[in-house]
């Protein structure tokens, strides 16, 4: 493989693992009122929400449920050292804390370990970005 | 030893290959990091699904065994007229959620009952309707799951071996052709200093010849 196929492929790479991120971001308070919860993504398809999914991150932050935007992006920093996401939305970072039962703080470091219970609680409510 | 690649020993080459595999080792972290979270995605979903194909198997022996009890105090018009009767709609939506660059399967069932007299129906019936009820939702979790494990597994297959091919071929290669060049440069310039020694040591002999003369 030469140099260029490299960055081509990793470009290539990067653009499918991040192809299914959001466009647009909407209020937990919007999702509940619509009838088939989901946002537009980037490749042109949707990101359907679980309703019971949504009604259970509302319970868990109770009023300050309408300034969740979702889906939660967790950013996976390619450059780092070891796998771990990082979540920069302070009020998406309070909806993991208490899931997770760890301190509230922004940002909020999630470990491959910690996205088992995340993805079994709230998992149509996240997504993963992969920065370079 | 790992192979070397083919290029040519100049200093050209040599920036070019340190910059190709500072992207390949990128890559491969990019690839390593979707693969930990594909395989665990995957891990959980086998789980449930496999924990949740038993639950259903062990709920539809108890609904049938409810039916059966049901058919002996409602005849099968009444069963028939029940289990039609009971939703004014029902329906499946199905939409996908991204995980990690690939698309799974998201269904969600939508029911609107419908007001039935229950007095018509007998006790039984309506317990074994309750139970359906209950599994109807089940079942259509384990077909989401069963999907995106197939969907997930072929993903985490491709992936695993671009991770294998960069980490066991392609990175070791690279690393193997730039030590390679390194000591060849080394060796070069030894060459060329022993070299210079030697013909500072020719002129300087000649040089003492000719003053000798």
């Amino acid at each position: 493989m030469r140099g260029d196929e490299f960055e081509k492929y990793l470009s290539h790479e990067l653009r499918v693992v991040n192809r299914s991120l959001p466009r647009v971001r909407k209020s937990l308070k919007t999702l509940l009122e619509e009838r088939y919860p989901h946002v537009p993504t980037r490749d042109g398809g949707a990101h359907m929400f679980r309703k019971r999914e949504l009604i259970a991150a509302a319970e868990v932050l109770g009023d300050e449920a309408e300034e969740l935007l979702l889906p939660i992006v967790l950013e996976f920093q390619v450059s780092a050292e070891r796998t771990y996401a990082v979540v920069r939305d302070p009020v998406a970072a309070k909806l993991i804390a208490r899931i997770l039962g760890l301190p509230e703080e922004t940002p909020i470091f999630v470990y491959p370990v910690q996205l088992r219970e995340l993805r079994r609680r709230v998992g149509s409510l996240i997504t993963y970005a992969f920065l370079p | 030893m790992p192979q070397l690649l083919r290029v040519r020993p100049t200093k050209i080459e040599l920036i070019r290959l340190r910059r190709r595999l500072k992207t390949a080792k990128r890559l491969h972290k990019v690839l390593k990091d979707r693969l930990i979270i594909l395989s665990q995605e995957l891990i959980d979903t086998v789980k449930e699904a496999a924990d949740l194909r038993e639950s259903i198997n062990e709920r539809l022996v108890q609904c049938l065994t409810r039916y059966i009890d049901a058919t002996a105090s409602s005849t099968a018009a009444e069963i028939e007229e029940y289990a039609t009767s009971r939703y004014e709609e029902a329906s499946v939506v199905l939409g996908t959620r991204a995980v990690a660059g690939i698309r799974v399967p998201v269904a969600e069932l939508e029911r609107v009952e419908r007001r039935i007299a229950a007095e018509r129906f007998s006790a039984a019936l309506i317990r074994v309707g309750a139970c359906f009820d209950e599994i109807m939702e089940d079942v259509l979790r384990l077909g989401e799951l069963e999907a995106s494990i197939a969907l997930m597994g072929r993903e985490v297959s491709r992936v695993k071996r671009r991770v294998n091919a960069l980490e066991n071929i392609l990175i070791p290669r690279m690393e193997a052709t730039i030590r390679y060049l390194r000591m060849k440069f080394e060796e070069r310039e030894r060459e060329d200093k022993m070299r210079l020694k030697k013909v500072k040591e020719l002129l300087q002999k000649r040089a003492g010849s000719s003053e000798g003369r």
